[in-house]
């Protein structure tokens, strides 16, 4: 097991090192002129020249990159140039909407999912097997922030049940704040559940075909009871790896659901970044966003260790 | 997120089009496809209005006969719109997917073909890598430098299907270098490379092109939603995204500017999965055996 | 009454059938041996039993078991009576049990489905099971999961959950198939004395006859869903009165014709031990290999440890004169695999050297191995199904490089490897899928003839074949050797298919050569201690019958006591 977990352990630090580079690289070496570029063409020369002080850009790259890197690891993201607060300060703030709004939306996705994958399996062919394909089928094709279009306007606009967007912050309350999460959770659930319940079903009835399934039966066990003795347990192990990377694309539908709500998350910081070349901004929320991304799919892999015992004793 | 499925290249070939044809699923799919492939091709030659000019007197007018699918807040034809959206989603998307099978298939076949190699790590690390930055992200990184364009929409949405189709291929490739007609050959002296484009990419078409549609349909959503960011095709090129971003505040007022575009999506991305849904039960006996 | 009666049993799936009208009996402590060819029905009928049919199945007829009617039973009912009153062992040991829980949870899931005890004695009871079947808690602790247990191994679990509640009728249906000859040996005994102890009827379901001979009280002879002959099996096979029975009979015990003027015929044992083959003309050998050393790199245990090193070949030196056809026998890890491909110049040898017609063999010199070429045990995935038969059997003619045959030549070549090997010229233009297993492996003799080599290494080249088209494969293969003068490398597993079709034999354990002699020679008379285990463990159908006719006499009274019959007392 040691070698497995220092295996992964190492992956993801090279991950997280060669990601740092590649951001790096393009958002600071490509534009060749940071500063020039955050700037614009117009800017006088002495503005230049403080900026470019105030950013370090005096000193080589490979140094500016260490001394980035250390800054990070010690939370340090630098001064935003439009807000002139840390960009450290910004993060947080909108962590606390965009955080929240990707573990209920992955919770969602998971509680629809695993229901209706397992369901449609069990009973392969039948009505229910032939609904839940069919909505699922209809799921993936579906932009999610079409579907939140559409679900501001039935549930805000016409039946009023929630707000059309924005968010009162969490000092206003726990639910009121939920609340404000939950339609945008569910535009980001729908499409991922539709697609995590595809692969349940199809990982799940790949697994009924094993020996092992007619072993059980053979012992007299029932169907139900050998499908969820035996086979879900082997069927979500793949499901795991789907978990992993979903989560990423969780994190690239949240930014954009975000604008659907106003919600002042991650999203909106990082877009206003682009329009006002706040490369330091983008940078760390990018590096940031990469390095959930690169941490989640590690859990997914320690995770395993849990659920297969062919991982444990080397 | 894709699904991965080897296809079995034991599948007899010969009718493969009249069985295509039985499947439900593929033939309702090709059928929505073409439709959309049709309208984008259209609209190189005909619209029927200039997509681009305005008639502010006529702005927000509903579904008409003068205007199929209406106008929108600046009194554009909607449909003329439409056609000319779909020509965006398309090309991106597909010239996309030509990227990602351009440099990941040749990679996977190299990887299979040196398995366990410093080559291959190197592949499956850089694999790994890229599938850390969502398309998203990588868009954001080349706009943020670039500017936003769909050329550049193009570049972040192929960057990410290079890894899907390497590991892909690898994956399909690897279960067939052990298997003994590879072994048959490479007793008779071919070498690798022979070997990769002679006997293992032939019979790994079918996954690839199961894996086609799949990341076509992925890459129109993905264009849809660079262009309701802003980091997409730019205006005043129409694209089905940035007609839903424009609709958004106008919603109640003119819900069909909504809901038509996103309609347009829907069936496009449908189409595409269904005739890949179809495919797939045509290539793979073992599914077609438990649909009885 | 007998323990189990079907009667008039049919199975159709879907719009086929499977099962035409089959009529079984099985007395209560007794052993039924049903044999087969692939496609006979012999696994559908045992399916049918357990009621565990795929989907768009319908069965119809009348199984009994002890006055039960099965077949009308509900599905619920059903599961009280599968592992209770029916034990069920299936073919591959290596995907029956759930890899995600113990040997021992997997064990005692028998025996708490049916009975009311608590887990934890459904535990403890499974451990006693475990201890009967051969597993020691000493060596196998219960929280052992299967990946850490053998092919042979595993099936002791299946058999032991399958007898965990000593249910009156266990079916095993290819229990040993997929297993080396010594632990087949092993898992027969098993069976033999846990039946013999429970007074369980057994239904015992292959295709080999020597097995089903040494261990069945009964036999029913199986083809394409219908019971050709059944039988008490002495007779049966004494009396081969059905053709198919005959046809099977004759097959399992085929010796091809060779060219009697061969020294070292089969079945005459000259007393010479000589390492080396008499002397031939043509004096060149076609094949020496000279202390052969291959190494495998293991992963390293922890992290900062040094990759190891594993030694599938070790140090094996042989040599294949014109015209000999050698054998290669070992079982699973004895790394002839591994000697094989090396031969072949598929992976690199880490020592030693080899040499083919005395050219010694680089895998990067394409002109050193056009006289070598091979034959593979899959006859479905020993081909490119995009291929045609014609592009297929001409592929190793890249070896020759500038030399190759084009145009008019190349087609009479490819007609006359169509011909040799018993098939048409208009084949050529087909696709593999169509045709069947036998004749594929023709094709892949076509294949391996076509550039007239002086070596063909045969791996496990009739393993997979039924034994009727078996019998076919080595007449051919035996008249090409005799005809063209090219030597064999025979591997194998299964001792009497090497020993048909040798000359000499080698064995091989651990990658070590530990004998080799004239093929008679070593079966009459082995000295290593592993070949006369491996040859005692091969089930050999004469002697089966022989001794079978003494074991069933003293067994009978057993028997009697157990079933509850009248009979003489031993």
């Amino acid at each position: 097991m040691s070698s497995y977990l220092l295996g992964r352990l190492a992956s993801l630090v090279l991950s997280l090192i060669v990601a740092s580079i590649v951001i790096f690289l393009v958002l600071e070496v490509v534009p060749g002129d940071p500063a020039q570029f955050m700037l614009g063409l117009n800017a006088s020369p002495d503005t230049l020249a403080a900026l470019r002080e105030q950013l370090g850009l005096n000193a080589p790259a490979w140094t500016r990159y260490i001394t980035w890197v250390l800054g990070m690891l010690h939370g340090d993201l630098g001064i935003s140039y439009t807000y002139r607060t840390p960009v450290s300060e910004l993060v947080l703030q909108r962590l606390g909407v965009s955080l929240p709004l990707a573990l209920l939306s992955l919770f969602l996705t998971m509680l629809i999912a695993f229901p209706a994958g397992i369901l449609a399996a069990a009973r392969r062919n039948s009505k229910t097997d032939l609904v839940v394909t069919g909505i699922t089928q209809l799921g993936v094709a579906v932009p999610n922030f079409w579907f939140a279009m559409l679900l501001v306007l039935v549930f805000s606009v016409s039946l009023r049940w929630f707000t059309a967007g924005g968010f009162p912050g969490w000092d206003q309350g726990f639910w009121l704040g939920l609340r404000a999460l939950t339609l945008p959770a569910i535009a980001l659930a729908l499409p991922q559940a539709s697609i995590l319940a595809r692969v349940m079903r199809s990982s799940l009835l790949d697994t009924l075909e094993e020996d092992y399934i007619r072993t059980a039966r053979a012992h007299g066990l029932s169907r139900s009871a050998t499908l969820w003795r035996h086979a879900v347990r082997n069927a979500l192990i793949p499901v795991l790896t789907i978990i992993g990377l979903q989560f990423a694309f969780l994190l690239a539908g949240g930014i954009i659901i975000e604008n659907v709500f106003f919600l002042p998350g991650l999203g909106r910081l990082i877009f206003q970044g682009i329009t006002q070349r706040d490369l330091i901004v983008v940078k760390s929320v990018v590096m940031l966003l990469v390095f959930a991304v690169i941490l989640v799919n590690f859990l997914v892999d320690l995770s395993y260790i849990l659920v297969d015992p062919r991982l444990r004793r080397r | 997120m894709s699904e991965i499925v080897i296809a079995s290249p034991d599948a007899p070939r010969g009718t493969l089009l009249r069985t295509a044809l039985r499947s439900p699923s593929f033939v309702i799919g090709a059928l929505i496809t073409l439709l959309f492939i049709a309208m984008a091709l259209l609209s190189f030659v005909w619209t029927p209005y200039p997509f681009a000019a305005q008639d502010i007197p006529h702005k927000l007018r509903g579904l008409s006969a003068e205007h199929w699918f209406g106008t929108d807040q600046y009194g554009r034809d909607v449909f003329s719109q439409i056609l000319v959206g779909a020509r965006t989603s398309i090309s991106v998307a597909l010239i996309a997917v030509g990227l990602g099978i351009g440099v990941g298939v040749p990679l996977g076949l190299w990887a299979a073909a040196r398995r366990g190699s410093l080559l291959d790590e190197i592949i499956m690390r850089l694999n790994d890598l890229v599938f850390a930055f969502p398309a998203l992200l990588i868009a954001i990184l080349i706009t943020s430098v670039f500017g936003p364009s769909a050329t550049n929409a193009i570049i972040a949405i192929g960057i990410f299907n290079i890894p899907v189709f390497a590991r892909l291929t690898r994956a399909a490739a690897l279960s067939l270098w052990t298997r003994d007609f590879i072994l048959a050959a490479r007793v008779a002296g071919k070498g690798a490379v022979r070997i990769s484009l002679e006997h293992i990419l032939p019979n790994i078409l079918n996954t690839l092109v199961v894996q086609i549609t799949i990341q076509f349909s992925l890459g129109i959503l993905a264009e849809a939603a660079l262009a309701y960011v802003g980091l997409g095709a730019q205006p005043p090129t129409p694209s089905w995204g940035k007609m839903l971003a424009d609709a958004q505040t106008l919603i109640s007022l003119a819900p069909h500017l909504a809901l038509i575009p996103g309609l347009c999506i829907v069936f496009t991305v449908l189409g595409l999965n269904l005739v890949g849904d179809g495919l797939r039960d045509i290539f793979d006996p073992r599914l077609q055996r438990s649909r009885r | 009454m007998s323990l189990l009666a079907i009667q008039n049993l049919r199975l159709s799936i879907g719009d086929t059938p499977i099962l035409h009208r089959i009529d079984l009996d099985l007395e209560a402590g007794k052993v039924l041996g049903i044999i087969g060819e692939s496609g006979s029905g012999k696994s559908m009928t045992s399916l049918s039993i357990m009621r565990l049919l795929p989907a768009g199945s319908a069965a119809s007829g009348a199984i009994h078991l002890n006055g039960t009617e099965l077949l009308g039973q509900t599905e619920k009912q059903m599961c009280g009576i599968r592992g209770r009153e029916i034990g069920m062992v299936f073919q591959e040991p290596m995907t029956a049990l759930d890899p995600l829980k113990t040997i021992g949870a997997q064990v005692a899931e028998t025996i708490w489905v049916h009975d009311q005890m608590s887990r934890r004695e459904a535990m403890a009871e499974a451990d006693r099971v475990l201890d009967r079947a051969g597993l020691p808690r000493s060596l196998f602790p219960r929280d052992r999961y299967p990946h850490e247990l053998s092919g042979g191994q595993r099936q002791r679990v299946v058999i032991a959950s399958a007898i965990a509640l000593k249910p009156k009728l266990l079916i095993a249906d290819e229990p040993t198939t997929a297993l080396d000859v010594t632990t087949q040996a092993r898992i027969l005994d098993l069976l033999r004395r846990l039946v013999d102890e429970d007074g369980t009827g057994l239904i015992f379901i292959t295709h080999d006859l020597a097995v089903v001979a040494g261990l069945a009280d009964d036999v029913a002879v199986m083809r394409h869903g219908d019971v050709v002959e059944a039988g008490p099996t002495r007779d049966v096979f004494r009396a081969l009165a059905h053709p198919y029975t005959r046809q099977l009979f004759d097959a399992s015990s085929h010796v091809p014709r060779r060219d009697p003027s061969r020294s070292g015929w089969p079945g005459e044992p000259s007393g010479d031990r000589s390492d080396t083959a008499q002397e031939r003309p043509g004096g060149e050998p076609v094949l020496v290999v000279d202390s052969l050393i291959r190494d495998y790199r293991l992963p390293p245990r922890h992290f900062l440890a040094p990759a190891g090193k594993f030694r599938a070949v070790d140090g094996v030196s042989l040599r294949i004169e014109r015209g000999e056809n050698v054998g290669l026998v070992g079982e699973s890890g004895s790394g002839k695999s591994t000697l094989a491909r090396a031969i072949m110049a598929l992976e690199p040898a880490q020592g030693g050297s080899i040499a083919i017609d005395g050219t010694p063999l680089s895998d990067r010199d394409l002109v050193s191995r056009r006289k070598l070429q091979v034959v593979f045990q899959d006859p479905y995935g020993s081909f490119d199904p995009r291929q045609r038969v014609e592009t297929l059997i001409t592929e190793p003619f890249h070896l020759l490089g500038a030399d190759a045959p084009h145009g008019a030549e190349r087609r009479a070549r490819v007609d006359a490897a169509l011909t040799d090997v018993g098939l048409s010229p208009a084949d050529a233009g087909k696709y593999i899928h169509e045709f069947s297993g036998g004749q594929r492996q023709r094709i892949a003799i076509a294949r391996a003839l076509i550039i007239e080599p002086s070596l063909i290494v045969l791996d496990e080249a009739v393993s997979a074949l039924d034994v009727s088209i078996r019998a076919q494969i080595l007449d051919l293969l035996a008249e090409l050797s005799d005809r063209l003068a090219i030597s064999y490398l025979f591997i194998s597993h299964d001792l009497s298919v090497v020993r048909s079709i040798t000359d000499r034999v080698l064995v091989m354990q651990n990658g070590k050569i530990v004998e080799t002699g004239p093929t008679a020679e070593i079966f009459a008379n082995p000295q290593h201690p592993y070949t006369q285990e491996l040859i005692a463990a091969t089930p050999n159908l004469e002697r089966a019958l022989q001794s079978g006719l003494l074991s069933r006499t003293a067994g009978e009274g057993d028997h009697a006591k157990h079933g509850g019959g009248g009979g003489p007392t031993l």
